[in-house]
């Protein structure tokens, strides 16, 4: 499924998406930013909590497809911009990880 | 990183990459403050590029676009209410003293303060990997002190490599038995 359908129908709000046609494959959720570096797949979905510039910078290194902020966490302007540049696909959720992730089941 | 044994063996690594004939790290300790200190003589930086090693999108390396070495202990420092910063000069502009400064310090009793972890592994992967360049290492807390100088081994060893598997063992040890004789 491409992340912009993904928003859709899991009623994500997009905070930008400069790659939406961009396919997701399965999730991860983790806020340790040196771990999930090394563990997140490539083309999967990750939830996390955490709101620095230092969240699009592992987006990018693990080419995830796209960044799922939990619990109502956003990013300020100036972050969504540097996400824009680099091509960083980020949604925002309201709910906790991991009723975020239950709705993403059966469709990543 | 899980430990920030982790980010100092990466931060002393960019200090040999800026070829420092010593790198000094320090770590002092109270009951509440954490302070990290590594230092060293390399090249340094222009006041650019210590703005820019800030930025997980800045990095000295060619295979990959983002260098997260500098940002995530930035990143460990700043959640526990402590402060980071990089003083630097560079060897194109100060002749003589040139070097960097990376100081992080940390609140221990935050919760999400960062355990220490193995610092005595940091440190002989250190000097075995780069045995040609000095590190000296102090690490205190309530008033006693853990202390490593290569330049003091190097003088005793003459011709011998700090990175011999017997001079890394006997670090090793060295370390380890003055930690067990302060708790």
């Amino acid at each position: 499924m491409k992340v912009v359908e993904l928003a859709s129908l899991c009623g994500f709000e997009v905070l930008c998406m400069p790659d939406g046609d961009r396919q997701v494959s399965g999730a991860y959720i983790g806020d340790l930013l040196s771990w999930v570096m090394g563990r997140a797949r490539a083309d999967s979905a990750w939830i996390t909590i955490m709101s620095n510039v230092n969240v699009i910078a592992v987006a990018s290194l693990a080419d995830v497809a796209c960044v799922i902020l939990a619990e109502g966490v956003t990013l300020d302007d100036e972050l969504i911009k540097t996400a824009t540049a680099k091509g960083v696909n980020i949604l925002k959720s309201e709910l906790p990880a991991y009723e975020t992730a239950t709705e993403l089941v059966g469709k990543v | 990183m899980k430990e920030l044994s982790l980010n100092i063996l990466d931060v002393a690594e960019n200090s040999v990459k800026a070829g420092a004939a010593l790198t000094q790290i320090s770590i002092d300790e109270t009951d509440e403050l954490l302070t990290l200190k590594i230092i060293d003589d390399g090249c340094g930086m222009s006041e650019e590029t210590v703005k820019a090693v800030t930025d997980p999108f800045y990095t000295t390396r060619t295979t990959r676009k983002v260098g997260l070495g500098v940002p995530l202990l930035k990143l460990a420092a700043e959640q526990t209410g402590g402060s980071f910063s990089i003083v630097s000069k560079s060897s194109e502009q100060y002749k003589s003293e040139h070097g960097t400064v990376v100081s992080a310090s940390f609140y221990k009793n935050h919760l999400d303060f960062t355990p220490l972890g193995d610092v005595v592994s940091s440190v002989t992967t250190l000097i075995q990997g780069h045995p040609d360049t000095d590190f000296l290492f102090t690490h205190s807390f309530n008033g006693n002190v853990v202390k490593l100088d290569t330049r003091e081994l190097r003088e005793v060893l003459g011709d011998v490599s700090l990175g011999e598997y017997d001079v890394i063992k006997w670090i090793e040890e060295y370390l380890k038995e003055q930690y067990d004789q302060f708790g």
